[in-house]
């Protein structure tokens, strides 16, 4: 996708009045930004949904993919750690039923299968708008750690790579990615890469109010942004 | 953007160095505002003190109804004035400031201090009325400090052309302050512990100028070596982190930011929306364009005091000498809070040391150096020759605890000749009162700064790292854009 095509789909939705991108369409964006995400591909019916899963390699998650539906987790339209054709059968049927009772009125474009990333480090990377700085990026440890500790940095917008570091390093919880007790430190590279990354993404489209990379996970050698979020101005 | 930073030194070198300076509303009745501002103007404050004197340049009071105020010609309107007018006072009521506003620019004033309230601060018709200033004002290429504010202090030319009491002591510190309240208190504590200012800036609705303009005029200001500032928000927060980038690897800029809890960002949906309260967002922002944020208002000034004195370190290895074991452990553990190493002295150290034959035997040998209460000049004498010539330490903390064969003078002329001799960062913390005093001054008087805390002489050199960090940052980056 070029930074045209995204303009073009991010200009559409907004026609709509849809400020919550759909997962697919996020993950097109950072690929074209060059953030991986775990291979994933939309399934509209549950031999579909079967078929991707064992072409993509199991574990895998399942996420119903519906406008209406922007907390997934709540509507109970996410299935997890996936192993079987049975499992993820079956989750597929759940998921509609869920979806459905959450919100009878809810359009359900199809159900997202996407593979498992493993586990990892989990990390945070955001963007919003600030009223005085405009466009600003965030890092921080994800999970708990945002929830609670709220052990994040931030920069205004755009910055690069060498900055986005100095953003990691600012962190109190720097040791869990370097690495405690024999764990290997993570790919800082490719972790400052993909702040640098977003930092860009939010300055070039302005039409982005606040995005969400959470949780993106960390490995010695790569990461993968395992769910991503943007909400249009 | 790229800013021009000479130009906007000339362009606001009128509220600091006018050539004429005009008092809108000046006042016969001592209770008026424009009373005390003229009197600030000729006396240099409105409270009688040792250390004031009044503007080193020509004084016009303008009021429609008086012949003579203070023992000054009194003009019935800015225009009616034979001499050249840089900068104009305006304290009369809003809805008289548009008429004063288009005088001076007929008059050609090049900048106005507009003193008075009831514009954007005080609802619509203030708004409305503001504007309309602004709008004469734009046109004639006057600028505004202002309203709603204290106005502009430079000590240099004496010039106190505000409504604060009066004006501080001589220093090279400018502090840019959007609250004036807060800058007249300031001005008073300062004066009692002998901390001098460059500037002061006061510019309260920042209805033109904003503190990224009076940075940048202070970048350039000969008198000024660190800027200070106070804030609340700024108009243009982008502005603001050019300028400071631009600046703050000219001088070093220390900011104190209030209000931690306001959320600036009423972003919701997202983690990132929820966490994005101002505070977090400026800190971010201040740490991006060099500007050392401080947790307090006195330490902000603490801070600024090391920075504009003291070379930034090369690194973060720090020697601390003391006279006091206990003083010496205090400083330590600080020091270890905020990231500075404090590595043992090299053997070669220890044995040129104790080869003098001034050391007492039981001297620590370790880092801190503690030389012992009965130390005298000749022994800081070497300890701080030989730390100062030690490559293995970036800066020294020096502590003198008052013991009776202490000699707190003679000792602060030691710190003071070896600092310049070998040009390391020194901060200084000799503790006390009424003994130490006079040596403390003697050490501020020549640059080396003196805290009487442990907390607070660690956090000084801390202070100077991060500037030197990152000037280092900066040096490199530039390096890279060059080969690109």
């Amino acid at each position: 996708m070029r930074k045209e095509q995204i303009l073009t789909k991010i200009e559409k939705f907004k026609r709509c009045g849809q400020r919550f991108l759909p997962e697919p369409v996020c993950e097109e964006i950072l690929s074209f930004y060059d953030i991986p995400t775990p291979p994933a591909q939309l399934a509209r019916e549950s031999g579909e949904a079967v078929e991707l899963a064992r072409q993509i390699g199991f574990p895998v998650v399942l996420k119903v993919i519906s406008p209406q539906i922007i907390h997934k987790s709540d509507a109970g339209g996410v299935m997890v750690n996936l192993k079987s054709e049975e499992e993820v059968e079956r989750a597929f049927r759940k998921i509609l039923e869920n979806a459905k009772s959450y919100n009878p009125k809810a359009e359900i474009e199809g159900i997202y299968v996407q593979k498992m990333a493993p586990p990892g480090r989990e990390v945070i990377i955001g963007a919003v708008k600030d009223a005085q700085f405009g466009p600003v990026v965030m890092f921080g440890l994800g999970g708990i750690f945002v929830e609670v500790l709220k052990d994040v940095v931030f920069r205004v917008a755009p910055i690069d790579e060498e900055e986005a570091r100095e953003m990691v390093d600012e962190i109190r919880g720097l040791p869990i990615l370097k690495g405690v007790r024999g764990e290997k430190p993570i790919d800082f590279d490719s972790l400052s890469q993909a702040i640098s990354n977003v930092s860009r993404l939010v300055v070039d489209f302005p039409q982005i109010e606040q995005f969400d990379a959470n949780p993106v996970c960390v490995y010695p050698d790569r990461l993968y942004a395992v769910d991503a979020r943007i909400i249009l101005e | 953007m790229q800013i021009d930073l000479e130009k906007k030194y000339s362009e606001l070198k009128c509220f600091f160095e006018p050539e004429g300076v005009a008092v809108i509303g000046a006042s016969r009745r001592t209770e008026k505002l424009g009373y005390q501002v003229l009197k600030n103007l000729i006396d240099g404050g409105s409270f009688t003190l040792p250390h004031l004197k009044g503007f080193s340049g020509k004084i016009f009071p303008v009021n429609p109804k008086a012949d003579e105020i203070l023992g000054l010609r009194c003009y019935h309107s800015v225009k009616d004035i034979p001499e050249r007018v840089d900068l104009a006072i305006i304290c009369i009521p809003a809805k008289l400031v548009p008429q004063a506003v288009k005088d001076c620019a007929e008059k050609g004033v090049k900048g106005i201090n507009i003193i008075s309230a009831g514009f954007a601060e005080a609802g619509e018709e203030g708004k409305r009325l503001q504007d309309e200033f602004l709008k004469i004002a734009k046109e004639a290429g006057i600028r505004i400090v202002g309203p709603n504010c204290l106005g502009t202090l430079y000590t240099p030319t004496h010039l106190n052309a505000s409504f604060g009491g009066f004006l501080p002591l001589p220093g090279e510190v400018a502090f840019i302050s959007q609250s004036g309240a807060l800058m007249d208190s300031v001005i008073d504590w300062a004066v009692k512990e002998g901390y001098g200012f460059s500037a002061m800036i006061s510019y309260g609705n920042k209805s033109d100028l904003d503190a990224p303009d009076f940075i940048a005029w202070a970048a350039k200001d000969p008198y000024t070596r660190a800027i200070t500032l106070y804030i609340e928000g700024f108009n243009d927060g982008r502005y603001f982190l050019e300028v400071a980038r631009r600046v703050s690897s000219i001088k070093p800029i220390i900011a104190f930011k209030a209000g931690k809890t306001s959320a600036g960002t009423k972003a919701v949906g997202s983690h990132t929306g929820s966490l994005a309260g101002s505070y977090q967002v400026y800190k971010g922002a201040f740490r991006q364009s060099g500007v050392i944020m401080a947790d307090t208002l006195t330490q902000m000034f603490d801070l600024a005091k090391a920075l504009a004195h003291q070379p930034p370190p090369e690194g973060n290895r720090v020697a601390i000498v003391t006279n006091g074991g206990g003083n010496g452990v205090m400083c330590a553990d600080f020091c270890e809070e905020l990231g500075i190493q404090l590595p043992s002295p090299p053997s070669e150290l220890i044995e040129k040391l104790d080869r003098t034959g001034k050391m007492h035997p039981a001297w620590s040998r370790s880092n801190p150096l503690d030389i012992i209460g009965d130390a005298g000049p000749e022994r800081y004498e070497v300890a701080l020759e030989a730390v100062m010539s030690c490559d293995v330490y970036d800066g020294v903390i020096v502590i003198q605890t008052l013991q009776t064969p202490t000699r707190p003078m003679e000792d602060a002329k030691i710190v003071v000749e070896m600092h310049r001799k070998y040009k390391k960062p020194v901060i200084a913390a000799f503790v006390g009162g009424k003994i130490t005093e006079p040596s403390v001054k003697y050490l501020e008087e020549h640059g080396i700064p003196n805290y009487n805390d442990m907390d607070r002489a660690a956090k000084a050199m801390w202070a100077l790292m991060e500037y030197g960090k990152y000037l280092k940052r900066r040096g490199l980056h530039e390096k890279g854009t060059n080969l690109n």
